[in-house]
C-alpha cells in the first residue's frame, strides 16, 4: 500500500510539474535575456526531495523534463533543462539533507535556481563555443534569486499544506505485519 | 519561515552577481579598434571592423531555420530578423561595446564585439 501511495504521489508531482512546465511557457518573459524563466516546475522537485529524498527528486525532475519537452515541442530545449534540472534537484537534495537548519525551503530553492542558471549558461557556452556567454549570468542570477525566492516561498506552503494533509489521511503510515500476514 | 542564513545567501548571491557584472564591464571597456564577430556553429562567419567610419550595410547570415539579418551602422550593431520563434536577439536591440554579444540560441548564432585590446591583452588580464 505505501508502495503505491509513492508512486502515485510521484506521478501527481511530475504531472503538476508538467502543466506548470506548459502554462510557464505562455507566460512572457519581460526581460530580453535568454534561459530567463519563472521556473516553476520546480516547485515540484522540491517537493519530492524533501518528501522522499535525491532519488525521488531526480526522478520527477528527469521525467518532467522530459514530458515538458514534448509538450512545449522543442527538442533544443531540452539539452538546456535536463541538466539544469539534474544538478538543481542534486544541490537542493544535498542542502537539505545537510544543511536543513541553516536554509529554510526559500534558500535551497534559492541555490536550486541559481544553480540552474549557471549549468545552463554553462551548457550554452559549451554548445556555442564561446565562453563569452557568462555576460549573461550576473543578470540571469539575480533573476533566478527573485524566482527562487517565489518558488521557494511556494514550495513552503505547499509543504505546509502537506504536512497536515499528511498527518490526517496517515500516509506515511508504517506497513503493519499483522495485516499483511 | 526565512532564516539567517537565507538572508545571507541571498546578499551574497546578489553580491556575486554584481561583481561578475562590474568586472565583465570593465573587461569590455576596454578602448581600441573594435571588431564584430559573426559566428554560426561556433565557426567564424564573418568579420567586420567598426567605428566613426564604419560600414552601414546589412548582412544576411544563412543559418539551419533559414535567414538572418544582421544590420550593421558605423559603431553599432543589431538583429534585424531573426527565424526563431522567441525573437529575443531582436528585443535586445542594438549592441556597441566591447564584450557585448547578442545570441540567437535557436539557429546557433552569436555576433560579438570584441577590440583589438581585448584581445591582445587577454593573457595579461587573467594573470593580472
Amino acid at each position: 500500500m505505501q508502495k503505491h501511495r509513492k508512486k502515485i504521489f510521484l506521478s501527481l508531482l511530475v504531472s503538476f510539474g508538467s502543466v506548470l512546465h506548459f502554462i510557464e511557457n505562455m507566460i512572457p518573459v519581460p526581460f530580453p535575456v535568454p534561459g530567463a524563466k519563472l521556473g516553476l516546475a520546480n516547485i515540484m522537485s522540491l517537493i519530492a526531495v524533501v518528501f522522499y529524498g535525491l532519488k525521488e527528486g531526480l526522478m520527477v525532475s528527469v521525467i518532467r523534463c522530459f514530458i515538458g519537452a514534448l509538450l512545449s515541442g522543442s527538442f533544443s530545449s531540452l539539452l538546456y533543462s535536463l541538466t539544469g534540472g539534474i544538478l538543481s534537484t542534486i544541490v537542493m537534495a544535498f542542502a537539505y539533507k545537510h544543511f536543513n537548519n541553516v536554509f529554510s525551503l526559500v534558500g535551497i530553492s534559492l541555490l536550486g535556481g541559481v544553480t540552474h542558471n549557471f549549468v545552463q549558461v554553462t551548457v550554452a557556452s559549451l554548445v556555442l563555443s564561446t565562453f563569452g556567454l557568462y555576460v549573461y549570468l550576473p543578470f540571469l542570477m539575480v533573476i533566478g534569486l527573485f524566482t527562487g525566492l517565489f518558488t521557494g516561498l511556494a514550495a513552503y506552503f505547499v509543504k505546509q499544506n502537506l504536512d497536515t494533509t499528511f498527518v490526517q489521511i496517515d500516509f506515511f503510515e508504517e506497513e503493519e505485519p499483522h495485516e499483511t500476514k | 519561515m526565512i532564516t539567517k542564513g537565507d538572508k545571507i545567501l541571498f546578499f551574497s548571491i546578489i553580491l556575486i552577481s554584481f561583481i561578475i557584472f562590474v568586472s565583465f564591464q570593465v573587461y569590455g571597456f576596454a578602448d581600441g579598434k573594435s571588431y564584430v564577430l559573426i559566428e554560426v556553429n561556433g565557426k567564424l562567419y564573418q568579420k567586420v571592423s567598426l567605428g566613426e567610419t564604419g560600414p552601414n550595410l546589412k548582412i544576411s547570415v544563412p543559418v539551419a531555420n533559414g535567414e538572418n539579418i544582421v544590420e550593421i551602422e558605423r559603431d553599432r550593431v543589431r538583429m534585424l530578423s531573426a527565424q526563431c520563434p522567441d525573437q529575443d536577439c531582436i528585443r535586445q536591440g542594438w549592441i556597441n561595446r566591447p564584450g557585448q554579444m547578442i545570441v540567437c540560441l535557436p539557429n546557433k548564432m552569436v555576433i560579438k564585439i570584441q577590440s583589438d585590446k581585448s584581445i591582445k591583452e587577454d593573457v595579461d588580464i587573467i594573470t593580472f
